[in-house]
């Protein structure tokens, strides 16, 4: 079959009501904190079993894809981002939603995440099997240099000082020890706490430092929680057009950056907004605008999330290596099914991978229309509610969604404490984001450290390990570029004022 | 937060009032079985419960309901089956070695002898991996480099005191030569640093030969019989080294569930595993059935702790 | 801005000096641990918390930054939710996460209503809040196969 043929195949009426089922059911899924993308497909998983792998394939990378993007929701109208790879969409969505313009937000996040997905399905049609191999290019010391890379790159975003960011990195590095380690098996950290075994769950973490402070605030004021505009202004669509236009360069590189940095299992995910959204910032004229409501922030998050579906599969289908828990997910779908991964399913079961592919692109194009519509909704819902009926509506919802996500009470337990402990460490500038990124970089860190330091004393050579590799020495140099650089600007801006003072 | 004891009276309570209501009746199942793996999804423990899943519905007209409580490498799953209702609706996944060498290490909130264990269904057999262009073609090959080079030569693995580090140091003591063993968080990532060239090779399994099929090669097998799917590689008891070993997975109940459910129990999770097409699927994905049932359960256990208390104990991950 | 010696960051150094005992807390937690790999990154990681912590002190009394300004708030709000959603977790393996739910939702409506409690919303917002509960307990247990907690006392 030609590549035609394959787009024929993925364009019948019953993969076109798959993919749109699956945009709108994830999108709703991925709104609502909690309710996880690997949840929803890993729930899907019997009914796939009746299917054909590439129908099966279309629907859940669908939901997958849908539930990506309506992350953003959570993320700009409550501040709480659904997944890790939502976080930097919080700095400038939430701020917009507080000014008023939330509306505009959503449908600007909306088109991003078009953008970006589109971006990394076309990266995956053409040339999934050499990028893969970037996959295998990093070993344990890049692993633990991205990792620290992550952590520069959000203490020195968040508001407040680079010192206070540094503080909660590694608070959060800290958290990330408890409970029974990953690799050697120790138990540390919980001082013998049952509830603190199982460590502390990222997704739980993530609801209770971002959600709970805000759910605090709103309590204590009779205060509407976001600005509200009287008439009506339907989607904003031309005017989210008109800038998504303007940035379209911003676009076109967080969604290569989604994609490539997507395509490091494990890691990708939850850094390549990070790393679009630091990249937009530092190309901007105006850096300053960010964190108070760019929208440039949210295009930026939103269309490197986004990539990061198509760049995750990468790996996964090349390799058979996930590159992120959903995809983990799909690939034991597959192999119940008895498909087997690797460069062959792109050679001899095209009719599997492409058709997957070409359903995936049209679930992306059709996030369009739906995403608009359920964005729209979530808007109206958010800013109409009265406050009695919001508050208690959202904490019900961390409740169930922190539970669900491992079963667990003690996540429930463990999220409420952190939310506390958010709300008091926010009130003194420290910012939640570093400590978040510290859980989650945290065990991917350590693992890189001590794999790379046996594999270097094992060969005689730990310098060379750590500071020898090529990709290791450039992700080093990019580390000491966002140490220094806001220090740098920051004295030059000071001296610029001085001037202007005298 | 509780103390287990009173979770104890509670779930006895509990048992009770669940035993008179639903499970003297003869239809068991009658509604589906809820099962907990105790690991996240995507991963070998869920991929095996899922070709089970198919299976169990064919057979017994009920689904089972397949949920994940993952946390401290199992632990958490396993600390609380006891207090699940033993109604026969709720059953866990068990691994093995995880069971017999947690506990040992430090208090993880369960024994290994208050699991009620009901079947061994399958184990992935250990198996030394190296990638396709590996100067390595023989085991062989690996030990006469291990000789002249001792500490240089670095296996990836799954954890620490895990089926692979175990048959590590099993190997390395009874082949006298010293290797590093690097862990890695998963199979999943340390077939990555074999694949990327990071290691020089893998304790792995069987299963990572027949999902990387075109990349890697075994070297040899920790089974009793070769592999079906892999009939030229040798097993390591045909090159002298007495190694049969791999990741055990079975089912438990929890302790209040009555004699006659966990035998009704084990013995259908045996039909399953006798079923022809079940083992066909489960052989393509490079594991082996074993059959270890509710009343064999014992034996076996007594065996296989042994073995694994002493590699342990070899390996330093227990005192 | 020219910074004033009144506004100092004290509660930014109070964290900071709490967060010190933590990291010296975490490193008397490493010395019982069996394997090196696993008291490596730990013992890093408290000792650069340290070291932050100290250097952001020092900063802190050498250069003094500005406070934000504060409305009028309602603490005995805050701590009420708090208390709700502690004990809505605690209480959920025993009473069963639709009735804790339904008792967290009616306290959290209370804490969070600031307008008149008019005839038609005492009826209409418990409604529409036991409703709330119930669709998302339907979606997340019956949908999504979630094993919620049933509730030790009364289920057996």
């Amino acid at each position: 079959m030609n590549s035609l043929g394959y787009l024929l195949a993925a364009l019948t009426p019953y993969h076109v009501a798959l993919a749109l089922g699956g945009v709108v059911a994830g999108t709703v899924v991925g709104s609502l904190p909690g309710l996880t993308a690997t949840m929803a497909v890993a729930v899907l998983i019997p009914v796939t079993f009746s299917m054909e792998p590439a129908s099966a394939l279309i629907l859940m990378g669908a939901i997958y894809t849908g539930a990506i993007y309506g992350g953003a929701y959570a993320a700009i109208l409550l501040n709480t981002p659904g997944t890790p790879s939502a976080i930097a969409t919080t700095f400038d969505g939430f701020p917009m939603a507080k000014r008023g313009d939330g509306d505009l937000a959503i449908t600007l996040a909306c088109i991003a995440s078009v953008c970006g997905g589109l971006v990394g399905a076309v990266f995956l049609l053409s040339l999934a099997p050499p990028l893969a191999n970037v996959a295998l290019a990093f070993g344990p010391v890049e692993y633990f240099w991205l990792a620290i890379l992550g952590l520069t790159l959000i203490s020195a975003l968040s508001q407040g000082n680079l010192l206070k960011g540094l503080i909660g990195a590694c608070f959060g590095l800290l958290l990330s020890c408890i409970g029974v380690a990953e690799i050697s098996a120790d138990v540390r950290l919980t001082f013998g706490s049952q509830t603190l075994l199982g460590g502390i769950e990222v997704v739980s973490a993530l609801i209770g430092l971002y959600c709970v402070p805000v759910l605090i605030d709103l309590v204590a004021t009779p205060d509407r929680h976001l600005k509200v505009e009287e008439a009506s202004r339907g989607f904003r669509l031309r005017e989210a057009l008109n800038i998504s236009w303007r940035s379209k360069f911003n676009l076109a590189r967080s969604s290569v950056i989604g994609t490539l940095v997507g395509i490091l299992p494990g890691a990708g995910g939850s850094i390549a907004g990070l790393v679009a959204y630091s990249e937009a910032r530092r190309s901007s004229k105006q850096q300053e605008r960010f964190g108070g409501g760019a929208p440039e922030g949210v295009q930026a998050t939103e269309s490197a999330n986004n990539a990061t579906v198509g760049g995750g599969f990468i790996p996964t289908l090349v390799l058979g290596i996930p590159g992120t828990p959903p995809d983990a997910v799909i690939l034991g779908a597959l192999l119940i099914q008895g498909v087997r991964t690797g460069p062959n399913l792109f050679t001899e079961h095209g009719s599997i991978v492409y058709v997957f592919i070409w359903g995936l692109l049209l679930a992306t194009v059709l996030m369009l229309p739906t995403g608009l519509l359920i964005g729209r909704y979530a808007y109206r819902s958010i800013v109409t509610v009265p406050k009695a009926m919001l508050v208690p509506t959202v904490a019900f919802m961390t409740l169930i969604g922190t539970y669900s996500i491992r079963n667990s009470v003690s996540d429930v337990v463990i999220m409420t404490i952190l939310g506390v402990l958010g709300w008091v460490l926010g009130r003194f500038g420290f910012s939640a984001s570093p400590i978040v990124l510290g859980l989650i970089l945290g065990s991917i860190a350590e693992q890189g450290f001590v794999q790379g330091w046996i594999i270097g004393a094992a060969a005689d050579n730990l310098w060379g390990q750590f500071f020898g590799r090529p990709i290791s020495l450039g992700i080093f140099a990019f580390i000491l570029l966002s140490l220094f650089s806001p220090l740098l600007l920051n004295r030059l801006r000071v001296k610029r004022e001085f001037a202007r003072a005298d | 937060m509780f103390t287990s004891k009173k979770r104890g009276i509670f779930t006895a309570l509990a048992a009770a009032l669940a035993l008179t209501a639903s499970v003297a009746s003869a239809e068991y199942p009658e509604k589906p079985i809820s099962y907990v793996i105790p690991f996240g999804p995507g991963g070998e423990s869920d991929i095996t419960a899922r070709h089970q899943q198919a299976f169990f519905k064919k057979k017994f007209g009920q689904d089972l309901v397949i949920s994940y409580k993952p946390g401290g490498g199992g632990a958490v799953g396993w600390s609380q089956l006891n207090d699940m209702p033993g109604d026969g609706y709720n059953i866990m996944g068990i691994n093995l070695p995880h069971i017999i060498v947690k506990p040992l290490q430090k208090d993880v909130g369960f024994k290994t002898d208050e699991l009620a264990l009901i079947y061994m269904f399958h184990y992935t057999p250990d198996a030394v991996v190296v990638s396709d262009d590996s100067p390595f073609k023989t085991l062989q090959d690996v030990i006469d480099h291990a000789k002249s080079n001792p500490g240089k030569i670095t296996f990836s693995g799954s954890g620490k005191g895990t089926a692979n580090h175990l048959a590590q140091v099993t190997f390395d003591k009874l082949a006298g030569v010293k290797t590093t063993y690097v862990a890695f968080k998963g199979t999943g990532a340390s077939v990555t640093a074999l694949l990327g060239n990071q290691v020089t090779g893998q304790w792995g399994y069987t299963s990572v030969g027949a999902k990387h099929a075109d990349k890697v090669r075994l070297l040899a097998v920790a089974m009793e019989q070769r592999h079906p799917r892999f009939p030229d590689v040798p097993t390591f008891k045909e090159l002298g080294f007495d190694i049969v070993s791999g990741a055990y997975r079975g089912i438990a109940v929890p302790n209040s569930t009555p004699e006659n459910v966990r035998e009704k129990l084990s013995s259908m999770i045996g039909q399953i595993n006798a079923d022809p097409a079940f083992k066909q699927k489960m052989e393509n994905d490079g594991f082996a059935l074993v059959d270890v049932d509710y009343k064999g359960m014992k034996a076996f256990m007594d065996e296989k702790r042994q073995a694994y208390v002493a590699a342990a104990k070899e390996a330093g991950v227990i005192k | 801005m020219r910074a004033d010696p009144a506004s100092r960051d004290i509660g930014g150094m109070v964290v900071a000096a709490v967060f010190v005992l933590v990291g010296v807390l975490a490193l008397w937690d490493t010395l019982d641990y069996a394997d090196a790999d696993s008291y490596v990154f730990p013992r890093t990681v408290a000792g650069s918390l340290i070291v932050f912590c100290i250097a952001s002190i020092v900063w802190n009394l050498a250069r003094p930054p500005d406070r934000v300004q504060r409305g009028p708030e309602s603490t005995m709000r805050r701590v009420g939710l708090v208390i709700v959603l502690l004990v809505a977790a605690l209480s959920m393996p025993y009473l069963g996460f639709l009735l804790s739910g339904l008792a967290a939702f009616m306290a959290i409506m209370l804490l969070a209503m600031y307008d008149p409690w008019t005839r038609a919303r005492v009826f209409v917002y418990p409604l529409v809040g036991t409703a709330i509960v119930l669709g998302f307990y339907f979606l997340f247990n019956k949908v999504l196969l979630v094993p919620l907690p049933a509730g030790r006392l009364f289920t057996g």
